[in-house]
């Protein structure tokens, strides 16, 4: 019996235990390409570019040269993998949602849960990502915007993590919507700075952001949270978050034996989106659906962040895009109940896939999102973030649609423990806000 | 010939340095707006820079987000903008150039932009967030120069000898350095790295050099003498404004003017 012993901690089929030991097999993840991919200045279609101030133009070409060099490099694959595995605790599990499922009578549901990742979300993929690019430039300090605080959160731990000093801007709006995040942040060792201009909000905390790579460009790395921004960001985080999807296909493979139907997930910039959808692009028979941030609803100017309701082209923090404006070009003020979606610009790769006819775009409202919320708490067990809700609200809808042959899966990007507060408030919970008066007295 | 041409052939002639100043227009408000820039040009500088106000400034420090804030909040946009350059335009003899951000130009439409800017006789423009990389598609270099408005372009201490020559290949009129590291309004020593990357830019490109960002004193408008040909004074001019009104204004700009035949 000695031969047939088997433990869970034993190695795999290449040998390996957890990050440790095998022989590498690479997966590819930077040198796979689509149809949609940019050009070599990062255009995808007629969106994207760099139109940044000359400043930073040095600091986006080295960036974009030490990612070329990085693609290169098995061995920067092999780290990026074995950070991802040993350190974010990835792969984040695909689960089938059965009683979602049964409840619904239609289409499988299966759930992405990015939010068992370390610091509860899917951006700690592109922060260690970006943080190895950042230790082969030499640079010393990490400068980041957040909007929900997950993004701002996944950098402290990065910086933590590969000692670096750490600057986070975050909308006072946001500090306040989010402030569960802010004190982790700051545990983390990340110095928090309230953005007091404009909105208040995501924007104003890229502004911000923006500002001080200027001024450090040096010794500073923007790490910045979604696939926007000048290039190269926009196909560097995409590429990074591309093992979400890459994952997906393995896992929904295993278990299903065939390709999904349906992937869905919300759109904010698009991190979480791009990275479920990148490996699907070309596979025409998977449909792609990202959800924006109805708010109360299109028909409100300012009560939404659907930029494809209402938007138009523009060039605003450095690239080519659909943005929510007005007609002199000012960014529109958005409103979510989720802080991490409340953002008028969107990545300018999706904003051609939308072009191209490749990603439906959708949107959920606040009510719908708070609804998706709790059901799914109550029939999975899975406390989502108020951004992946927007997902699961559209999948609420479509499910019943299909027939039960049919597979949805459905992108939960991260973790609600951080939307205690605005959950509590939303739902009313009279227990709740009787605590806080009473912590209130300390 | 372009007024900027002119301008900087009247002060070399006059072997001093030129004074660049800058208004974010509909500041504090439309009315005030157009006495601060009234005040600006009868103080005898030699440029006269105009921001549209934008919201979401990425190269402007605080004083100038603050004060494009201000502006868009009463209403300012890039007609009240044109409209109040229409109505002064009579009394001002100085070159003006439009700073804006792209995404001001490209909702308004360039081509109507540019075609409204020539009407106003305006003789170039300043937009940050437009590089040559993109000229290609944006055709903005090319269309500025279809209206005849000088595209100035910016430069900075952290280009490289390569982008040097990309920024200058077409500049027209003048360079426009910025400083130093950072952005509108944070202060700027005029010392040896200066010296040192404007001597680049020297070596790279034979136009005068205008130097801007962070400039608030007398003094460092004497050292730029020797270095460079316009200065340019933004945030500052706010800030004065700010703690004094037109009166403190005037006299900030008269210690400028000193420094400038100095
Ligand atoms: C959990 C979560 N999901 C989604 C988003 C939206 O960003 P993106 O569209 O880049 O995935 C955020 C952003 O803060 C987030 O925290």
């Amino acid at each position: 019996m000695i031969f047939n012993f088997k433990t869970l901690y034993d190695g795999d089929t290449c040998g390996h235990f957890g990050q440790y030991g095998g022989r590498f097999a690479p997966k590819g993840i930077f040198s796979f390409q689509t149809s949609y991919d940019g050009d070599r200045n990062g255009h995808f279609g007629q969106y994207g570019g760099r139109f940044a101030p000359e400043m930073l133009i040095p600091a986006l070409e080295e960036l974009e040269n030490v990612y070329i060099r990085a693609k290169k490099d098995r061995e920067f694959e092999r780290e990026f993998m074995s950070y991802l595995t040993g350190f974010a605790g990835r792969p984040t599990p695909l689960t089938f949602a059965a009683n979602l499922t049964r409840r619904l009578g239609g289409a499988k549901i299966y759930l992405k849960n990015e939010g068992l990742n370390l610091s509860g979300a899917h951006k700690i993929t592109h922060c260690i990502g970006q943080a190895m690019l950042a230790k082969r430039m030499g640079k010393k300090r990490l400068i980041a915007e957040t909007g929900a605080g997950q993004h701002g959160k996944a950098v402290a731990t990065v910086a933590a993590k590969f000692g670096f000093e750490c600057t986070v801007y975050m909308g006072e709006r946001d500090i306040e919507r989010q402030r569960p995040n802010v004190f982790w942040m700051q545990r983390l060792g990340a110095k928090v700075k309230p953005v007091s201009f404009g909105t208040k909000t995501l924007k104003d905390a890229t502004n911000a952001a923006l500002k001080d790579w200027i001024t450090n460009v040096h010794d500073s790395h923007y790490l910045l949270g979604s696939t926007v921004g000048p290039h190269p960001f926009p196909s560097i985080n995409r590429d990074f978050q591309s093992v979400v999807g890459m994952e997906v296909e393995e896992q929904v493979k295993k278990i299903e034996g065939k390709l999904p139907n349906y992937l869905i997930a919300c759109v904010g910039g698009g991190s979480n989106s791009m990275g479920l959808f990148y490996r699907f692009l070309d596979k025409k028979s998977v449909r792609l659906v990202g959800v924006e941030a109805g708010g109360r609803g299109v028909s409100k100017k300012g009560g939404h962040a659907v930029r494809f309701s209402g938007g138009k082209k523009g060039v605003v923090e450095g690239y080519k895009s659909v943005f929510l404006q007005d007609r002199y070009g000012n960014l529109s003020p958005t409103h979510s109940v989720s802080a991490g979606l409340d953002y008028p610009g969107i990545g300018p790769q999706l904003a051609h896939l939308k072009n191209e006819g490749r990603v439906q775009f959708t949107y959920a409202t606040d009510r719908e999102v708070l609804a998706a919320f709790s059901l799914l708490a109550k029939t999975e067990g899975i406390i989502c973030a108020l951004e992946s809700a927007h997902a699961v609200a559209f999948a609420l809808k479509l499910a019943p649609t299909l027939s039960k042959n049919k597979i949805i899966v459905v992108n939960l990007s991260g973790a609600g423990d951080k939307d205690i507060f605005i959950i509590a408030e939303a739902l009313k919970d009279k227990e709740w806000i009787e605590f806080l008066k009473g912590k209130s007295h300390l | 010939m372009n007024l900027i041409d002119l301008q900087i052939k009247k002060i070399k002639r006059n072997k001093q340095l030129g004074l660049m100043v800058h208004a974010v227009v509909g500041y504090p408000t439309q009315e005030k707006s157009e006495m601060l820039i009234r005040s600006l040009i009868n103080r005898k500088v030699d440029f006269l820079e105009l921001q549209i106000p934008f919201s979401d400034p990425i190269a402007d420090g605080p004083t100038i987000v603050r004060a494009s804030e201000k502006a868009l909040k009463r209403g300012t946009n890039t007609d009240s903008v044109l409209e109040l350059i229409g109505k002064l335009r009579g009394d001002i003899h100085i070159p003006v150039i439009i700073m804006a951000y792209y995404n001001s130009i490209l909702s308004y439409g360039l081509v109507k932009f540019c075609r409204k800017a020539k009407k106003l006789n305006i003789s170039g423009l300043i937009v940050p967030d437009m590089p040559p990389e993109e000229e290609d598609r944006e055709r903005f270099i090319q269309t500025s120069f279809e209206y005849g408005l000088y595209p100035i372009r910016v430069v900075s201490p952290s280009s490289s000898k390569k982008r040097l020559e990309i920024n200058t290949r077409y500049a027209k009129g003048f360079i426009y350095s910025v400083s130093h590291f950072g952005v509108t309004g944070s202060g700027v020593k005029i010392g040896n790295d200066l010296v040192g990357y404007i001597n680049e830019v020297k070596k790279t490109v034979r136009l005068p050099i205008a130097v801007g960002f962070g400039i608030e004193k007398k003094e460092q408008v004497e050292k730029l003498n020797d270095i460079a040909d316009i200065a340019v004074v933004g945030s500052a001019i706010i800030r004065n404004y700010e703690k004094g009104g037109l009166n403190r204004l005037k006299l900030f700009i008269k210690e400028l003017k000193e420094g400038t035949i100095y």
